[in-house]
C-alpha cells in the first residue's frame, strides 16, 4: 500500500511513497516557477541522506519551510521502509543554566507546521513542543520527526523542551527521535513517583551516550497532574539532579479528584507542589490558563500563582506571554528594595556589625538571601530581554 | 535612463514622453488646471434617461474614447461589466478604461481586451486582469498605475482627459445629486470619482435607488452631472463591504502588530493630538486596536484617525480617543453607519486626501502610518504592485501618498509568505521609494531606516528589538532554499507613476522564470 504523511494545511506538505514505481522525485506546488527548484533541492538532499533514491516519492507543497519538507519525507520513507536509519542532523545547542528564569512555558503542538512556524519569535522563556495530548495517535510518528527537524534547523534563543508521551505509551520512541535535535529538556507528563522520573533519567542517560551528547545535558520537567502525583510531589521534585522545574497540570488533576476547577479546588495541589519544589531547590510552574479571550482572568490567575510561590506558568498561545511575564518578573520597586537590603548588609559588614537593619526593621539571613536571588534573577532577565 | 530610484526608464513609450522620478518631493508644477466646457442648465431640464444604451448615445461615446469608473463596490461591482457589455454590443471599440481600480469580478474585461473593445487601461489592476496583462496580454498601450492622489492630480492637470464618467451611486436624485451612504446597497463613499464628475466631457450617474430631490449628502453634485440612469443592479451587497472585518488570529501577525504599536508608543509622536492612518488588513486592524488601548492607558486624545474606515476606528471615535475620522473609503458596515450618523466622521475625497499638486493634503497632517507590502528591499524600497513572480497583481491604492505624508511610515510585513521571502535584496518593482519609509516591522524585529537614528535610540530605550534589515532577511531565508526569479522581456506592460506624474518604475512582460 502507498504511504502518505503530512497534510494540505498551510505551511505543510504531503509526501507520498508510491510502491511499484521507478525511483524519483515529483514536486507539486502552486507556484512551481518560483518554488519548484528549491523544493526539489531539499527533497533530493533528504532522500540521499535516507538512501532512498530507489523510491518513487511525490511532494505536494502548501508553503512548507525546508525543515517541514525534510521531516515529511523522512517520516514517509521510514514508514515505507522501517529499517531506515533516522537522520541525525548537526545541532549546536547552547547549554542552559539550571536556575535561569522560566516564567513561561509556551506549548506548541508538535504536528502542526502552521502553528510551529515562527514559534521562536515570541520571547517565551521555554518553548515546549508537545507530542502528547495535542497529537492524535496516527500522527505521533511523523510529529516526533517534525519536532526533531524543527529543533535542528531553527536558531532558538529560548530554552526548548519536548513533552513526550508516557514512557510505555510511545515516550521511548519520542525520546530516541527528538534527542537527536538536542532539546534543553524533556517534560514528563503524568509523573506520579520518583520511580517515573528515574526511569526517564535512565533512558536519557543511555540515549545521551549512544548519540554522543554530554551526560546530563538534558533537563527534566515532571508534570504533576494526578492525585498520586500531587501526593508524591516531594519525591518527584527530588528524584534526580536533572529536574529543574516541576509543572502543575490542573485539567487532568481536577478530573482525577472529581473536583470543579476553581482557585479553591486547586489550592492544596498548588501549594503542595510549590513547597515540594522549594524543598528540592527546583522551580515550580503553574498550570495553563485555558480561556484565551479572558485577559483579566489570566492576569489574576498569574498573580495568584506568583503569590503562592510559583516561578512561572504555562501558556497555550503566544498572546498570553506578556501577561505571564509581567506577573512573574520582579517589579522595579521589588528590585529597588532588594538592592537597599543588600547595600545595608554590606554596610553592616564593613563596620563589623553582625546585625543588619533597614528602615528600622531587622534584616535576617533569609531575607538577605532572597534579596540577592531577586537581584541576580532581575539581571538574568534583563540580559535575556536584550538578547531577544 | 536611470531614475532617482535606480530604475531603468525609457525616455518615451509610443507617443508619450516619460519624465523620470527625481525624488519624493523633487518636482512641482505651476501650470493651470485643465477643465471641461461650461454648460448652462435650463429650468425643468430632465436628465433622466431610460438605459445605459441611450446614455451612451446621448454622450456620443465612440471609438478611441476614455471612460472612467470608481471602485467603491470593490469585488461586488456590477457597473463596469454592464457598461462594457453595452459598448461591445454597440460596436464601440478601442476604448481607454480609466477606473480607480479593477477587481477579480472584472475578469470578463479580458474578453473585451481580446476583442478590441478595450485597448488601454489606466488604473490599478487587482487579480486576473493584471496577470493577463503581465503575460503580454494584448493592450495597445502599457497600463498606467497611479496612487489615489496621483489619479486626481492627473485629471486636474489634464494628463488624462475623460470623455464619459460612469458613476455608480447607491442613491441619487434625477437631477444628479448622489452619495454612497444611503440606498439599499450603500458602499460608503463615491467621492473617488468626484474629480471625474467635474472634469469629464460628460458625466452619467447610474443608480439603483432613485430618490426624490434633493438627495444628500451631495458627494456628486447636480452641477457636475449630465445624465442619470436608473439600473436594476449596481453592486452585490455581499461583496461590497464586509460585515465586520476580522482581526488576525495568526500569532506571527499579532506579534508584528504588537511590535508596531509598541514602536508607535515609543516614538516622539505619541502625544495629545496624535494622528494615524490605519487600514483594513489584519495586521493594521490589530495595530489600531492596540493603539486605542495604549491611548486610553496613557490618557491621550488623538486629533484624527484616517480611514479606510472600519469598526475599530469608529470604536476609537466613540470612546473619545480620537476627535475625528477623515475617511476616504468605508471598509465595513459599521463605518458606513458612522459616516451617516457621526458628525466627526468626515467623508473626504482623494483630492483632499492626497493630491500632491494642491494647496494641502490630509496625508501631510499624519504622524504615523502602517502599511503593507508584497516586498521590501534592503534600501527600504517597497513593492505593492507585483509579486515575486513578476506578475502585476495589485494597485497602488494610497500607499505612495500616505508613505510620503506621514512623519513616521511603518511597513508591517511577515518575513515569509509560505516559502516566499518578503525582505529581498532588490524589489521586483519600486512602488514607493525607501526615502519615505522609516521603519519595517516584522515578527523578527524592527528595522529602522538609517536616516532615522533618532527613532533607533527611542526604540532601544523602550527595550524594542531593533535589528539591521539584512540580519532579519538572513534569518528568514535560512528557513527556505533559494527561490526562483522572473525573467523579464523588453516589452513594457505597465508604467508606475509617482505622485507627481513622473515615472518611478515600469513593469515588463514576464517571459519565464529561472
Amino acid at each position: 500500500m502507498d504511504v502518505r504523511v503530512g497534510s494540505e494545511a498551510k505551511g505543510d506538505c504531503t509526501v507520498e511513497v508510491r510502491r511499484g514505481r521507478a525511483g524519483g522525485i515529483e514536486v507539486e506546488t502552486k507556484n512551481a516557477e518560483l518554488l519548484g527548484d528549491g523544493l526539489r533541492a531539499v527533497a533530493t538532499e533528504t532522500i540521499a541522506a535516507l538512501e532512498a533514491e530507489d523510491l518513487a516519492i511525490r511532494v505536494a507543497d502548501s508553503g512548507a519551510l525546508d525543515y517541514v519538507v525534510a521531516a515529511r519525507i523522512e517520516a514517509a520513507v521510514r514508514e515505507a521502509r522501517p529499517e531506515t536509519e533516522p537522520i541525525a542532523p548537526a545541532v549546536e545547542r547552547r547549554a542552559s543554566p539550571r536556575d535561569r528564569p522560566r516564567r513561561s512555558r509556551l506549548y506548541a503542538p508538535g504536528n502542526s507546521p502552521r502553528l510551529l512556524a515562527g514559534i521562536d519569535i515570541h520571547g517565551a522563556d521555554c518553548v515546549l513542543f508537545d507530542l502528547e495530548d495535542s497529537v492524535p495517535p496516527t500522527e505521533k510518528a511523523s510529529a516526533r520527526i517534525l519536532v526533531k527537524h524543527l529543533l535542528a534547523s531553527v536558531p532558538f534563543k529560548d530554552e526548548v523542551w519536548v513533552r513526550i508521551n508516557p514512557l510505555d505509551g510511545g515516550g521511548r520512541d519520542d525520546l530516541a527521535e527528538v534527542l537527536r535535535g538536542r532539546p534543553n529538556g524533556v517534560c514528563l507528563p503524568k509523573a506520579e513517583s520518583a520511580e517515573d522520573v528515574r526511569r526517564l533519567v535512565e533512558e536519557l542517560s543511555d540515549l545521551e551516550a549512544t548519540l554522543g551528547i554530554g551526560h546530563g545535558a538534558t533537563w527534566v520537567m515532571p508534570i504533576v497532574e494526578t492525585a498520586r502525583g500531587v501526593l508524591h510531589s516531594e519525591e518527584i521534585a527530588s528524584a534526580s539532579d536533572r529536574v529543574v522545574m516541576v509543572a502543575f497540570g490542573a485539567e487532568d488533576f481536577t478530573r482525577d479528584i472529581g473536583a470543579l476547577r476553581s482557585d479553591r479546588s486547586l489550592h492544596f495541589a498548588r501549594s503542595r507542589i510549590v513547597a515540594a519544589s522549594a524543598a528540592a531547590e527546583v522551580q515550580a510552574s503553574d498550570t495553563v490558563y485555558a480561556d484565551l479571550e479572558n485577559d483579566v482572568g489570566l492576569a489574576e490567575e498569574s498573580a495568584l500563582a506568583r503569590e503562592l510561590g510559583f516561578d512561572g506558568k504555562g501558556a497555550i498561545n503566544p498572546r498570553q506571554l506578556d501577561s505571564i511575564h509581567r506577573a512573574f518578573s520582579p517589579t522595579k520597586e521589588e528590585l529597588a528594595y532588594a538592592r537597599r537590603v543588600v547595600e545595608a548588609a554590606e554596610e553592616a559588614e564593613a563596620i563589623g556589625s553582625g546585625a543588619v537593619a533597614l528602615d528600622g526593621k531587622m534584616i535576617d539571613r533569609p531575607v538577605l538571601e532572597r534579596a540577592r536571588r531577586l537581584i541576580a534573577y532581575g539581571e538574568q532577565l534583563a540580559e535575556g530581554e536584550v538578547a531577544k | 535612463m536611470k531614475n532617482a530610484a535606480g530604475r531603468e526608464i525609457p525616455g518615451r513609450i509610443g507617443d508619450r514622453r516619460l519624465a523620470p522620478f527625481e525624488g519624493a518631493f523633487a518636482t512641482s508644477r505651476g501650470g493651470a488646471k485643465a477643465g471641461r466646457p461650461q454648460k448652462s442648465a435650463k429650468r425643468c431640464e430632465d436628465k433622466l434617461l431610460p438605459s445605459i444604451d441611450v446614455a451612451i448615445d446621448a454622450c456620443e461615446l465612440s471609438d478611441g474614447m476614455t471612460i472612467s469608473f470608481h471602485h467603491s463596490f470593490r469585488d461586488g461591482d456590477r457597473v463596469v461589466n454592464q457598461v462594457l457589455d453595452v459598448c461591445a454590443r454597440k460596436g464601440i471599440g478601442d476604448l481607454r478604461l480609466f477606473p480607480t481600480a479593477i477587481f477579480p469580478v472584472h475578469e470578463p474585461l479580458i474578453g473585451h481586451i481580446e476583442s478590441g473593445v478595450v485597448s488601454q487601461i489606466e488604473g490599478s489592476m487587482n487579480g486576473p486582469v493584471g496577470a493577463f496583462v503581465s503575460r503580454g496580454g494584448a493592450l495597445a498601450q502599457p497600463a498606467v498605475l497611479r496612487s489615489h492622489g496621483a489619479r486626481w492630480r492627473a485629471v486636474e492637470a489634464g494628463d488624462v482627459e475623460i470623455d464619459v464618467a460612469f458613476i455608480a451611486a447607491p442613491q441619487a436624485d434625477s437631477y444628479g445629486n448622489a452619495n454612497g451612504v444611503h440606498g439599499t446597497t450603500p458602499c460608503g463613499t463615491i467621492s473617488f470619482c468626484a474629480v471625474d464628475a467635474q472634469y469629464a466631457r460628460k458625466t452619467v450617474i447610474l443608480t439603483n435607488d432613485l430618490a426624490p430631490y434633493p438627495v444628500y449628502p451631495m458627494e456628486i453634485e447636480q452641477g457636475w452631472a449630465d445624465y442619470v440612469v436608473e439600473v436594476e443592479e449596481i453592486g452585490d451587497p455581499g461583496s461590497i463591504v464586509s460585515g465586520t472585518l476580522q482581526l488576525t488570529r495568526s500569532p506571527t501577525r499579532l506579534r508584528i502588530a504588537r511590535l508596531t504599536a509598541d514602536a508607535v508608543v515609543a516614538s516622539p509622536y505619541f502625544a495629545d493630538g496624535f494622528s494615524f492612518q490605519g487600514g483594513a488588513g489584519g495586521i493594521s486592524l490589530a495595530v489600531t486596536k492596540y493603539l486605542g488601548d495604549e491611548m486610553e492607558r496613557a490618557g491621550i486624545v488623538g486629533s484624527f484617525g484616517m480611514g479606510g474606515g472600519t469598526k475599530l476606528l469608529v470604536d476609537l471615535l466613540h470612546r473619545g480617543l480620537i476627535r475625528a475620522i477623515l475617511d476616504g473609503q468605508a471598509f465595513d458596515l459599521d463605518a458606513i453607519e458612522s459616516l451617516r450618523d457621526d458628525e466627526a466622521h468626515v467623508l473626504i475625497d482623494p483630492g483632499f486626501y492626497a493630491n500632491a499638486d494642491s494647496r494641502g493634503c490630509a496625508t501631510y497632517k499624519l504622524d504615523v502610518a502602517f502599511l503593507g507590502a508584497t516586498e521590501v528591499d534592503l534600501d527600504f524600497n517597497v513593492n505593492v504592485n507585483t509579486h515575486s513572480d513578476g506578475l502585476l497583481l495589485h494597485g497602488i491604492g494610497g500607499h505612495q501618498d500616505v508613505a510620503s505624508g506621514a512623519a513616521m511610515t511603518m511597513i508591517t510585513v511577515p518575513t515569509l509568505r509560505g516559502r516566499i521571502p518578503v525582505i529581498v535584496d532588490r524589489v521586483t518593482t519600486v512602488t514607493t521609494p525607501g526615502e519615505v519609509i522609516d521603519v519595517v516591522a516584522t515578527e523578527r524585529g524592527l528595522a529602522v531606516n538609517p536616516r532615522r537614528e533618532d527613532l533607533v535610540e527611542r526604540f532601544r530605550a523602550a527595550g524594542l528589538p531593533v535589528r539591521p534589515l539584512e540580519e532579519i532577511k538572513a534569518e528568514a531565508q535560512r528557513m527556505v532554499r533559494s527561490v526562483g526569479r522572473p525573467v523579464f522581456g523588453d516589452e513594457i506592460i505597465a508604467v508606475i507613476e509617482w505622485r507627481d506624474g513622473t515615472v518611478i518604475d515600469v513593469v515588463r512582460k514576464v517571459e519565464g522564470w529561472t
